[in-house]
Parts: C-alpha cells; structure tokens; sequence
C-alpha cells in the first residue's frame, strides 16, 4: 500500500466528489468545441463530440450514484466544485491545462491528452505522485486530497486509486461484518430517469457493481486494456474517436492503435467560430449585450448545478426537467459564440463557465490586469 | 464592424423588436444584408440604410413615428423594409409586391427563396412564439410539458 492509498471511507467520499469534477469539467470544453462549429460543416466531428460530450455527462451520474452507494452527499454546487479553465489534468510525467476554445487542431490535441490511455513505464512504477508543474493557482483535476502540489500520472490512475480503495475499504468492512455500501437505494439513478445518455446506467450497490462503474467510466474513454474498443467490442474508445478526426480516417474492426484504415473523414479546421479562448466576463465590455448575455448564462448554469445536486440527493425525477434546460444552453451558447467580441477584432464571444459562488475562479484582479 | 453594417444592425433591431445580441446570435446577420444588396441592389439598401441613419434621435411614441413614415409609409423603401423583417423572422425572401416591380422595374434576383438551411433553424419567429423549427433545434425529451418561453416584450415607452 503506497503513501497515496484511499485509507478511509471520507477520503474515498472526497476522491468520488473530485471524480465528479473531473467528469463534470470535460464538459464545458466539449461543448464549447462541438457548438463553435459552424453550420453545414464538420458534420464528422460534430456527431464525434456529441457522443462523447453525452458520455461525460453519463460518466458525471455514474460517479454520483458510487458516491451515493457509499452513503456520500453529491454535491455539484460546492464552492470548489466547477474549475476555472483554463485547468490542469495529468497527462503522463507532466500537466497539461485544459480550457475552453473554439474547435480546432489546439483543442483536439487537448482532448487527446485527456483521454490518452496512460501506461506508467517500468522505470516509474511504483515510484507515487508526480510533481507538478501548472501553476498553483489553477484547478487542478482528478488531484490527490492530500497531496495537492502533486498530480497522478494519468486520469487511469486516479480513477485505479479509487477502486483500489473500495476494495481496500470494503474488505476491512467485511472483516469487521459489515459493508461501505450503506446508501440509500433510492438515491441512485436508474435508466428511467436518464434518456437518451450514451450508455447503459445502472445502479451502485455493492463491490461489483461499484468496480464495474469505474471500469466503464475509463473504457468508454481510453478503451480496455490498450485496445481501440471499449469491453464489449462495439463502441470506439473517446481517444481514438478525436484520433480519428486528426488523421483524417475512420477506425474499423480489426485496426491497430494509431493506425486507423476505414473511409476518410473530413475535417474543415477552419469551419469553427474564432472564439477567444478563456474568456472571461471581466474581460468583455460592461453595459455591452454580450456581456449581459454572458453572466445570464454563468447564472443560470449555476442554478443548473443546484437542480443536479437534488437530482442526485434523492430525487431522480429532476433528470427530466433538465433535459429541455441543457437544451436551451445550447441556444445561448450557439448565440454567445456567434456575437462578435466588442474590441477584439475578429473574435467572437463564448460561454465563461464562471459559476457564481465558486471559490474555483481565477481572481478578478488578474482579469483585469490583462484588460488593462 | 463597418458603419454600413452597425447601420443595417440598428436598423433591424427596430424593425424586427429583437436585440443585437440575438439577431447577431442567428450568425446570419452578414448574410442578411449581402441578401438585401443582391436582391435589390447596394444602391436601394443604402437608401434604406441612409434613410435609418437619418432618422430623428427622439425615442418612444416618436421614434415608432418618424420609422413608420419616413421608412415604413415610403414608397421605395417601405416593401423593402417589410420583405427584410419577414426574412429575419422566417429566413426566407418574399417577392416584392407587384405594385413595387411596376413602379421601380424587377430585380432579377427577387424571388422568393430560402437563403440557407440555417437561416430556416434561426428565423426568429420560433423563438416570438416560444417553438421551435420542425426538424431542427429540438427543445429536449418532455420539454412539451412545459409552458412555452416566450422572450420578454423590449421596453417601449410606456405612452407607446
């Protein structure tokens, strides 16, 4: 057992709840890459990052129903619990920072890393966490709780910590005759409440059904034990889905990693709003509409977030009417995409994702600085 | 952003009774007046342009005066003016009326047609009336259970 080991059952609560940023915070990239796509092109990459996107938001309920399963409190409209962007994932011996920009090659090499399926090598086996190299001041995602300065080496290994935890925890319970998996049944959400959401959602109750979870969570983005597919052979991996729009083919049965050899996609590079990426509302004119328009949406994500936390605290119904709200976010990203930035020539505006109350944003002054 | 196109964008937001943000929220806005300047020319749009531009500063009930006879009541300017509001709304150019062809002569161009598949998806009028295009934009799995959002009326002066 290393000195990063999950020892009790809050530490796992506070690894899921990171586990739910983590999942939560490939979200606003996604999103903000799929909408910048303009109309009529990149219909390709447009159904790659819509399937994707809708996965992450699978992987965001899986992740509350195991933290429910182990009598934990999901809570989405913690101070702490949106990043600012942009933010720090590990990617191998280095961090990387993720943010929110318009789709391009920048943002597909960015999506890569944060699915890559990471390996550590030999020499590195062993040998714990990793230091880190973003700056302090960033969020840094899918971190060790106690160990903040430090990073995994890859997302794999985090979520591994995690199941290695509730095996860990689990079988101490059992010796003592009873079981972490001690959550209300009737918080976990089940498939009649989550339409149409990239995959199969199941409920957590025990060892078995917790393990499985994590393992779909990383299948579905890195694929299984180093193959393309995720375990049941019929849906490409996350990694090798934005693998195939950068080399320009589609992946088919029987294809090697890196090698895909199916019919050609096309890519428009250019076929995508030039949105500044990062942006922030300080950083857009006051009294301006788009500015209006930008923290009317930060607003009514964070109500958003608040409608999930109750979702996820017993009462699954309210999955339903969050369906015609991210629907409606859609709308008012395409538009915040689609208006011109005032004093940036040939930018546009987006979506900041800067959640009122949360203590994860970047410090207004440093904003201003950059303006100035 | 050219003072031709700020011009053409006031001129919308007061014809149509949406804002900046939305009618540049539609990405059509640049389309709109290529559309205008195709169909009846740059010269007939920088009338309408100019007669917009020219319009008294004063707001409320003489404001919606001076648009109504200076651009809506002119006869050059006034089935233009209407063709480029249903645009905005529908995404589609109408035919300018007969009487219009007969006293200024036919475009060529002016024919009814939909300037792009997109232009359908964000015709304003599905967002006037709280829908949305059939085929496109779907509003969600049981959003019909809800009331429909219909944007608030912008502020005219109260005597309006």
């Amino acid at each position: 057992m290393s000195s990063y080991s999950i020892r009790t059952l809050d530490e796992l609560k506070e690894f899921l709840h990171r586990a739910m940023q983590l999942e939560h915070a490939t979200i606003p990239p996604y999103l903000t890459a799929l909408y910048s796509i303009k109309p009529g092109v990149n219909q390709d990459a447009t159904q790659v990052l819509r399937v994707i996107v809708v996965e992450e938001m699978l992987h965001l309920t899986i992740a509350a129903n195991i933290l429910n399963a182990i009598g934990g409190t999901p809570d989405l409209a913690r101070p702490d619990f949106a990043a600012s962007y942009p933010a720090s994932l590990p990617d191998g011996e280095t961090d990387f920072e993720v943010g929110i920009q318009a789709f391009s090659r920048e943002a597909l090499a960015t999506f890569l890393k944060i699915e890559r399926p990471a390996q550590r090598p030999k020499q590195l086996a062993g040998k714990g966490l990793i230091q880190r190299k973003t700056s302090a001041n960033t969020t840094a995602l899918g971190s060790h709780p106690r160990y903040e300065d430090l990073h995994f080496y890859s997302i794999g290994e985090f979520y591994s910590a995690i199941a290695e935890g509730i095996e860990y925890l689990e079988a101490e319970a059992h010796r003592q005759g009873t079981t972490i998996f001690t959550g209300d049944g009737s918080r976990q959400i089940t498939p009649e409440f989550y339409y149409s959401g990239g995959g199969t959602l199941f409920p957590v109750t025990d060892r078995k059904s917790a393990l499985e979870a994590i393992a779909l969570i990383i299948e579905q983005g890195e694929g299984d034990g180093g193959g393309i597919y995720d375990n049941d052979e019929h849906e490409l991996a996350h990694y090798y889905r934005f693998e195939e729009l950068v080399k320009g083919r589609y992946y088919q049965k029987g294809d090697q990693p890196g090698h895909p050899t199916g019919p050609q996609v096309q890519v428009d590079w250019e076929g995508a709003y030039p949105i500044k990426a990062n942006l922030k509302v300080a950083e857009i004119p006051e009294g301006s509409e788009l500015r209006e328009a930008a923290a009317a949406f930060n607003a009514r994500y964070g109500e958003f977030l608040q409608l999930l936390t109750r979702a996820y605290n017993g009462q699954p119904s309210l999955l339903l009417e969050a369906v015609p709200t991210m629907f409606e976010f859609r709308n008012t990203i395409l538009e915040l995409i689609r208006n011109p930035l005032p004093n940036h020539p040939g930018m546009n505006g987006s979506p900041t994702y800067e959640i009122p109350g949360s203590t994860k944003q970047a410090a207004p002054t440093r904003q201003s600085e950059v303006i100035a | 952003m050219s003072n031709r196109f700020e011009a053409f964008l006031g001129l919308s937001v007061e014809l149509t009774a949406f804002s900046r943000f939305d009618l540049l929220g539609t990405g059509l806005a640049e389309r709109y007046l290529a559309t205008l300047d195709k169909v009846v020319g740059v010269e007939i749009t920088d009338t309408l342009l100019a007669a917009f531009v020219a319009l008294p500063p004063a707001e409320g009930e003489a404001r919606i005066k001076a648009v109504r006879t200076t651009i809506l009541g002119n006869e050059l300017l006034g089935d233009v003016a209407r063709a480029l509001i249903k645009l905005w709304y529908s995404g589609t150019w109408f035919e300018l009326p007969l009487a219009w062809m007969e006293r200024f002569g036919s475009r060529p161009a002016d024919t009814t047609f939909v300037v792009s598949p997109d232009a359908y998806v964000e015709g304003l009028l599905w967002k006037a009336i709280g829908a949305h295009p059939a085929g496109a934009k779907a509003p969600g799995f049981g959003s019909w259970a809800f009331p429909p959002k219909i944007p608030a009326l912008p502020e005219l002066d109260s005597k309006a």
